[in-house]
C-alpha cells in the first residue's frame, strides 16, 4: 500500500460508513426545535462566582480584597443616593438605585469602579441596552429613563457582564439560573 | 472572555420571523446570528443549527462508538445538552470545536456506561448490504477497517475519528480530548499503525 493510501481509505472507511447510516437523522432538527419548544438556554450563575472559590490562599485573599472594596463601593453608593434623593420632594424619595421624579424620571445608578461600558436592560427597553454614563470619572454609573407606573425587571451590563442584582432594587427574580432586579414605579410614589 | 450573547443576553430576537412560517428563514443566515437567535429561545434557529452540524456529529459519534443506536441517542443528547448550555459557549472558540467536546465527553460517559451494561453488539457491518456476491473490493476493504477501528483502544479511535473523518486539526484534537497536541501526533501515528496490523492480520485470517 503506497503512502498515503492508507489515509484515503481510512477517511473513505468513515465518510460512507456515516452515510450510510445517516438516513436515522432525517427530520432530528425539526425533532430537536419542537422538543425544546418553550425552553431557554439556562445560565449557570456558579460560573460568575467561580473565580471567588480560588484554589489558592493567596487567591482567596485577593478575592477577599475585591469582595471588601465592592462592599465600600456600595456604601459609597448608599450615601450619594441618599443625598441626591433629599433633593427630592418627599413622597417621591425611592431607594438610591432606582428613583422617580414627579415626570417620572427613573435615575438608574450602578457602581463600577473599573468598567469601560455600563448599560442597563429591561423589560421597560425591550432588554435592549441603555448606556449608563459616568461622566465625572467617579466610577458611579447613572442614567434617567423616563418611565410610567408599573412593575420593572432589570438588570445591569457591566463590559459585557450580567449584573441581576442590584442590591437596593424591591425584590429579585430567577429565570433560568440568572437573576434580575424588580423595582416597582408607583402612581403617587415609589412602591418600595 | 466573550460569551455569545453576553451583551444582549436578554434581548429580543435580532432575527424576526416575518416572512416566511415554514423555518427556512434562518437558512443562509450566519452561524453567530443563529446561536443569538437560539440564546432568545428561538428554537428554529437552534434546529438550523443541528441541520448544520448532525453529520458531522453523528460521524464523531458512531466513530467513538462503533454502535449505531447508541452514535444516535448520544447525537440528539449533544445538541439538546449544548442547547441547554449555549450561554457558556465563548465566542473566541469555534462552534464547532465545542459541540465535538461536548459530543465527544458524552460519548466517553456512554462507553464507561457500556462496559458496566454491556448489550448485545450491533453487527460489525453497521453499513449492512453484507452478500459477498455484491460486495466489491473496496466496500470490503472499509469494513475491514471499519472493524479493526472496533477493536482498536478508544483513545487511538477517537483521535483518528476526528482527524479522519471531522477533518480537525491536531489542536483542535487535543482541545476536544483534552490531550495536549504532541500526544495527538503520537496516538494518531501509533494508531493508524496498530489498525493496518489489524486489517493486514485480518487478510492473513482470511486467505
Amino acid at each position: 500500500m503506497v503512502k498515503g493510501e492508507f489515509d484515503e481509505l481510512l477517511r473513505d472507511a468513515l465518510h460512507n460508513e456515516v452515510k450510510d447510516a445517516a438516513g436515522s437523522l432525517q427530520g432530528l432538527e425539526a425533532r430537536i426545535a419542537s422538543e425544546l419548544e418553550g425552553r431557554l438556554p439556562r445560565l449557570r450563575p456558579s460560573d460568575r462566582f467561580r473565580q471567588l472559590l480560588a484554589p489558592t490562599r493567596a487567591g482567596r485573599i485577593g478575592q477577599l480584597a475585591v469582595i471588601g472594596a465592592t462592599a465600600a463601593a456600595f456604601l459609597f453608593l448608599g450615601v450619594f443616593i441618599a443625598h441626591r434623593t433629599s433633593l427630592l420632594p418627599g413622597p417621591e424619595r425611592l431607594s438610591p438605585s432606582l428613583s422617580a421624579s414627579a415626570n417620572r424620571e427613573v435615575l438608574f445608578v450602578v457602581p463600577a469602579l473599573d468598567a469601560k461600558q455600563v448599560a442597563v436592560v429591561g423589560d421597560f427597553n425591550g432588554w435592549e441596552a441603555t448606556p449608563l454614563s459616568d461622566d465625572n470619572h467617579d466610577g458611579i454609573w447613572t442614567a434617567n429613563i423616563p418611565l410610567s407606573p408599573g412593575r420593572y425587571e432589570y438588570a445591569f451590563i457591566i463590559d459585557g457582564r450580567w449584573w441581576g442584582q442590584d442590591p437596593l432594587a424591591d425584590e429579585y427574580v430567577s429565570s433560568f439560573g440568572q437573576y434580575s432586579s424588580v423595582r416597582y414605579v408607583g402612581g403617587g410614589g415609589d412602591g418600595a | 472572555m466573550i460569551y455569545v450573547g453576553s451583551e444582549t443576553a436578554r434581548a429580543k430576537p435580532c432575527i424576526l420571523v416575518t416572512e416566511e412560517a415554514n423555518g427556512s428563514v434562518y437558512r443562509g443566515q450566519d452561524e453567530v446570528s443563529l446561536l443569538r437567535a437560539s440564546l432568545n429561545g428561538e428554537t428554529e434557529a437552534w434546529g438550523e443549527i443541528v441541520a448544520r452540524y448532525k453529520d458531522a456529529v453523528f460521524g464523531l459519534c458512531l466513530g467513538f462508538l462503533r454502535n449505531r443506536a447508541d452514535a444516535e441517542d448520544v447525537t440528539h443528547d449533544a445538541f439538546i445538552r449544548a442547547y441547554d448550555n449555549l450561554r457558556r459557549y465563548r465566542l473566541e472558540k469555534r462552534f464547532s470545536t465545542w459541540i465535538f467536546t461536548i459530543a465527544a465527553n458524552l460519548c466517553r460517559n456512554r462507553l464507561r456506561y457500556r462496559r458496566n451494561h454491556p448489550v448485545v453488539e450491533s453487527p460489525p457491518n453497521l453499513a449492512g448490504g453484507s452478500d459477498p456476491a455484491v460486495i466489491v473490493e473496496r466496500e470490503d476493504r472499509w469494513q475491514r477497517i471499519r472493524e479493526g477501528l472496533s477493536r482498536l483502544p478508544y483513545s487511538y479511535r477517537a483521535p483518528l475519528v476526528l482527524r479522519f473523518y471531522n477533518d480537525l486539526s491536531y489542536r483542535e484534537i487535543g482541545e476536544i480530548l483534552s490531550i495536549p497536541e504532541g500526544t495527538v501526533k503520537t496516538r494518531i501515528h501509533r494508531g493508524k499503525a496498530m489498525l493496518k496490523r489489524e486489517v493486514e492480520r485480518e487478510v492473513i485470517d482470511h486467505g
